[in-house]
Formats: structure tokens, sequence, C-alpha cells
């Protein structure tokens, strides 16, 4: 029975059906075009563009401080710097497992994680536990007035050893 | 003269205008009356108005998901309160751990009750969804609720861990420099994931805050939403023990 | 005996304003409607009055457990001393005692990916819809196809030395085969008899996720070393 008020609902197909699929790709593609680019200014507003967080360098002290063996730690960088013939280099303590920071155990002579159990030795290679990877070795320089600068933020080639 | 009891009160209450225009519904203890006591309210009304009695069994549900959710209503209350004394912020969220702990009036009882209903969320639901499985309460028509139940698993866990930093104590940040390490550990998005949560490369003054909104907006928000809906469905999909069986011996009439 | 008024019928003029349904049902023809023996019972006060008691017995334990024990609290967060242990919150000690096992992306990543996966298929994976008893109508050779599988993740796991899951693994698939020869008597033998391969693969996993926790939190020191639960003391 038609209704005046409301209108037959029409089974019939409609008279111009490009026109009409036109229109529904239009408007479902600028529903899914608005949802996407609201997503990644989002996305691109949760990124931090100022980071304050502490400075990645440190001096290190004077090669001549690190003879043959000698091991430093440096407890705010999470780094140490070590002493080999004829160098030094530095190595992270940031456990490459989870981010625990390691400790250099002298009586052992090998570097432990608290955390899973994780041991390297001096060279940072994996001797014991589930560390993916050898401890990085980091960047070592010297600065104007001859003093070593360590930049945990730059990672170099394993077994590049600084030579003063 | 009539007596003053505290029943007589509580009659002459409800005959009020003012209590009739909020329950319409009359007092007497009639089967019409107990309909409606469901029926007319809105949060009663994900109940149907009867229910089987084989399903108000203790052995039938163990109460576990009425557990996770009482935890959960616990978990609002206290967990506003405690916003009350709480700054995001090093060094004073630590501070408002101490004052919560030692100044504040019951600030250590509501503390407590907050992370002892967070454990029991945890546990609870866990043991939830091991009754739905053996129950086998999975099944047909009931496929997307248990869907819908895992997700709330997964949203309860990240509840639970988001709260975990905000205390900033040892524990709290270990525990979560030791979690998103294993973000970091994801194929590709790993790293980027990581740096998105904590809002920086290391568990800093950015990652409480995130974790903080996290957990007290969007967690909760999301929760309560996934929350409803899984009651809802609940009774959609035929109560807690699914449609009922058809009568035994007899043949269904179509 | 009183007599009832006379009914009053009110004839709708306007059949759009006072619509009138009719249905016509045929004696051979009714529509259907499902039917149960099961009794009902009133919702209010049967299901309601069981709820607040639940309600009030959670918030009563609850307020017991926070008056006699004390969250912890440890000192101020401090990047750069990590304490030993370092452990996550006890639902996570499950995955902390995997990653001492295997690496990182397989145990902190693939493992759980996999779980919350496996959980959300359950209901659409036909084996749950269908499967009997696990050796009800078996052939000859589904326990040697169990046997092979099982010995399988056994044998994986102990190569990584994870005992803490090849142990379980191999009680369970014991178990497993001890429902085939019908041991135990009475209601456990039923029990076990009926259960299907998805209820055990289920048990499995749950004895397991039990057991690394339950190692990961009470059994674990410094180091991550093997300790006894009470030579030290646990916050959760």
């Amino acid at each position: 029975m038609p209704d005046p008020e409301n209108g037959p609902v029409s089974d019939a197909p409609p008279a111009n059906p490009e026109r009409r699929d036109f229109l529904t790709r239009l408007g479902v593609g600028a529903c899914a075009a608005a949802a996407v680019g609201s997503g990644l200014v989002t996305l691109d507003f949760m990124k931090p563009k100022v980071l304050f967080e502490p400075s990645t360098t440190f001096r290190a002290g004077s090669p001549a401080d690190y003879p043959d063996g000698t091991v430093r730690f440096n407890k705010e960088q999470k780094a140490y710097v070590v002493g080999c013939p004829g160098g030094v280099y530095a190595l992270s303590a940031v456990c490459t497992h989870l981010g625990c920071i390691t400790r250099f155990l002298s009586d052992q002579g090998v570097i432990a994680c608290p955390c899973h159990g994780s041991r390297f030795d001096l060279e940072g290679n994996v001797v014991e536990g589930p560390a993916p990877r050898p401890l990085p070795w980091l960047d070592v320089g010297l600065d104007p007035s001859g003093l070593l600068v360590v930049d945990t933020s730059i990672t170099v080639a394993h077994g590049k050893v600084f030579k003063a | 003269m009539t007596t003053l009891s505290l029943d007589s009160v509580f009659r002459r209450l409800r005959d009020t205008d003012a209590w009739r225009s909020v329950v319409r519904h009359g007092t007497a203890s009639t089967n019409r009356n107990r309909s409606l006591v469901v029926f007319e309210n809105l949060f009663l009304h994900v109940h149907p108005v009867k229910v089987r009695e084989k399903t108000l069994r203790f052995t039938h549900t163990y109460w576990l998901g009425g557990i996770a959710l009482a935890c959960a209503l616990i978990l609002v209350a206290t967990g506003v309160l405690l916003m009350f004394y709480y700054h995001p912020s090093v060094p004073q969220a630590y501070r408002d751990m101490k004052e919560l702990e030692f100044v504040v009036d019951n600030g250590l009882f509501l503390r407590n009750m907050h992370r002892w209903a967070a454990h029991l969320m945890v546990f609870a639901t866990f043991l939830h969804m091991m009754r739905v499985f053996f129950h086998r309460a999975y099944r047909p028509p009931r496929q997307f609720n248990w869907v819908v139940g895992v997700v709330l698993l997964c949203v309860t866990l990240l509840l639970s861990y988001t709260g975990y930093l905000l205390p900033w104590d040892q524990l709290a940040f270990w525990g979560v420099s030791v979690g998103t390490n294993m973000a970091k550990e994801a194929p590709l998005v790993g790293e980027k994931a990581r740096f998105l949560l904590l809002g920086g490369n290391i568990v800093s003054e950015n990652a409480l805050l995130r974790f903080y909104v996290l957990h007290c907006v969007v967690l909760p928000v999301a929760l309560l939403l996934m929350l409803s809906v899984h009651i809802w469905r609940v009774r959609k999909d035929g109560g807690v023990q699914g449609p009922p069986e058809a009568p035994r011996g007899k043949e269904e009439v179509r | 005996m009183s007599t009832l008024p006379p009914i009053e019928l009110v004839e709708g003029v306007d059949p759009v304003a006072t619509p009138r349904r009719i249905a016509l049902v045929r004696p051979d023809r009714r529509p259907a409607v499902r039917t149960t023996d099961e009794k009902y019972v009133m919702t209010f006060p049967n299901l309601i009055l069981r709820e607040v008691i639940l309600f009030q017995l959670v918030v009563i334990g609850l307020a017991l457990a926070a008056i006699l024990f004390d969250a912890p609290l440890e000192g101020i967060a401090n990047p750069l001393e990590t304490p030993n242990p370092a452990k996550a919150p006890w639902y996570f000690l499950g995955l902390q005692e995997l990653l001492h096992y295997f690496p990182p992306v397989v145990a902190g990543v693939l493992m759980p990916a996999l779980v919350v996966i496996a959980l959300v298929v359950i209901p659409y994976a036909r084996i749950n819809q269908t499967a009997g008893p696990l050796w009800e109508g078996a052939g000859p050779q589904r326990p040697l196809t169990l046997a092979a599988a099982g010995g399988a993740v056994v044998a994986l796991f102990a190569a990584f030395r994870c005992w803490p899951i090849a142990v379980p693994t191999a009680g369970v698939l014991l178990a497993m085969f001890a429902a085939r020869g019908g041991a135990g008597a009475g209601r456990v033998r039923r029990a076990l008899t009926k259960v299907t391969l998805p209820e055990w693969i289920m048990v499995w996993f749950a004895i397991v996720a039990t057991i690394l926790t339950v190692i990961g939190t009470f059994f674990r020191g410094p180091g991550w070393s093997f300790v006894w639960p009470w030579t030290r003391a646990v916050a959760f």
C-alpha cells in the first residue's frame, strides 16, 4: 500500500547507475581520506619534537689514565671506558637484551647484567645468557685540550680501538 | 497511632509523589512489580526479567566475571580519589606517594585497595576466560563476545601496566623499562612504537605523563565501552548459559 | 463475588492514529515459539541480590587486604641504578622468564602475539566446535601423530634448555596417553576420557603459563639466578 507521507520504497534499479556508483565511491572515499588523514595528523602530533634528555657526550680524562686493563664505569652516561694495549675504547653499559645497566665484576673480569643473567667479556662479546648482540662500541675522540670525549649516541665498529 | 518502624518509614517514603516520580512501579511483591524493577531501570535492564535457575548456581560461573566487574568499579572509585592527590611529574609523583602514605587520611588505604583490586582484576579476568573456555561458552552464537573478552583482557593488562609506572619508584621505573624494551625488539615498528609510547628514547617525565593519560582517560574509557558491549552481548546471545535448550521428548513446533 | 465492570469498547475512527494489529493464526501453522523445560526464576530478587552480595564480598575482601598488606613502594626512580633483579609486574614475569631462554624477538614479541592470535581465533576454528573426546573413534595413526607432534614440541623446548616448558609438556602428553589407556578410577577416569584436543591444549597452556609465572615471581633472584622463595621478599 503506498504511504503518501513517506513515499513508497522502490526496489527498482536507479535511473542512472553510474551516477549512483560514482556518488557512493565519492562518499566512501571522502570518509576514508578524512579518517586516514586525521589518523596521520594525530600520529604526528604524538611524536615529541623537543626532547629534554641528558647530553650524550662526556669527558673521560686523558688517555694516559688508561693503562692496559683499566676499566672505568661512567654511571650517568652508562658506559665503560677500557684501556687496552695501544689505546682506549668505550663500551655501552646498557645490556643489549632488555636495557638493564650492566656491572663490571672486577674479581671475575666480566660485565654482568642483573636482570636476566647475561655476561659479557671486556670487549663486549656475549659470554653467557640471553643477550642477542655484543655490547656496542662507542665513539671515542679527543677534545682540543687533549681529553678523551665519548659520545654514547654514536656506535662504532666492534674492535675499533682509539689510538691516542 | 502506628509505631514508627523502619518498615513503615520506607512504606511512607515510597508513597510520596517524589518517590513515585523516580520509581514508577508499585511496592507490592508481585511478579509484575519484580519485572518492572528490572525492566524500567537503565542499569538493570541488561538483565532479562527472568533468568534460568541453572545459571544462578555457583559452579555455573563461579561469579568470576562478576568479580572482575566489581574490581573494575572499585578501581574507578579509588582511582578517581587518588587522582586528587597525584601530579604526573618528576619528582612530584613520588612525593605524592609519600604524602598519600604518611599524610593524607586513608591515603594509604585507598592506594592499597587500588593496587590489590588491580591484581585481583587481572587474576579474575584470566580465570573467567578459562571458565568460559572449558564450559565451551565461546561456541555460536557467542563467538564475537569471546573476541570482545580477549580485547578486554588486553585492555586490563595495559591498564595495570600503565598504572605500574605512576608511583615513580624503582619498582615502577625498571618494570616499565624492561617491558618497553621488549616492544623495541618487534621488527620494523618496535623502535617507533616504543618512542611514541614513551614520548622519547628513555623512560622519563614524558613517559610518565603519557602513561598517566592512558591510565586515567584513554584505557578506562575503552574498558568501560568494551565492558558495556560485553555485558550487553551476554544477554543478546542468550544469557550466561547461552540459548535455552530445546525441551526433551517433545518436538519443536514449527 | 463482585461483578466486573462492563468492558468498554473503543473503536478507532482513524486507522492511522489508532493502528490495530491483526494476525491470522492457523492451527497447523503456528509461529515458532522456542520453548524449554528449564525452570525460570525472577531476576529480581534472585539474581540482583546475589550480585549485590558478590559486590559486597569483593569490597570486604579487598578492604581487608588493603588494611593487612601495604602496596610496595621502593626508593624514588633512579635510571642509573638497576635493582638486582629488575622485575616486571607479576603477570609479565612468565614472559620475563621466557626471555631467559629465548631471544627477545621470540619471547617478547612472537610468543605473546601468537597467544593473542590463538585466543582470538578459538571460536572461529572448526575443531573447537566439532571436536569430540580425544580418543573417541581414533584410528591407529592418531597416537603416532600425537606422539610425533608432542615429542617435537618437547624436543624444541628442550633444545633451548627451557625445562619449565619441556617438562610440563611431557607431563601433559603422558596424561593424554593415560586418558587413552583409561587411567584413574571412577570420576577421574570419566573426566579424563571426555577431554577434547583443544581442551588438552588449553590445559597445557594454562599449566605452562602458571609454572613460568610462579618461577619468575618466586624463584628468581639476583642475576635471574634460581633462588628459594623464602630467601627473599617479593614485591607485587
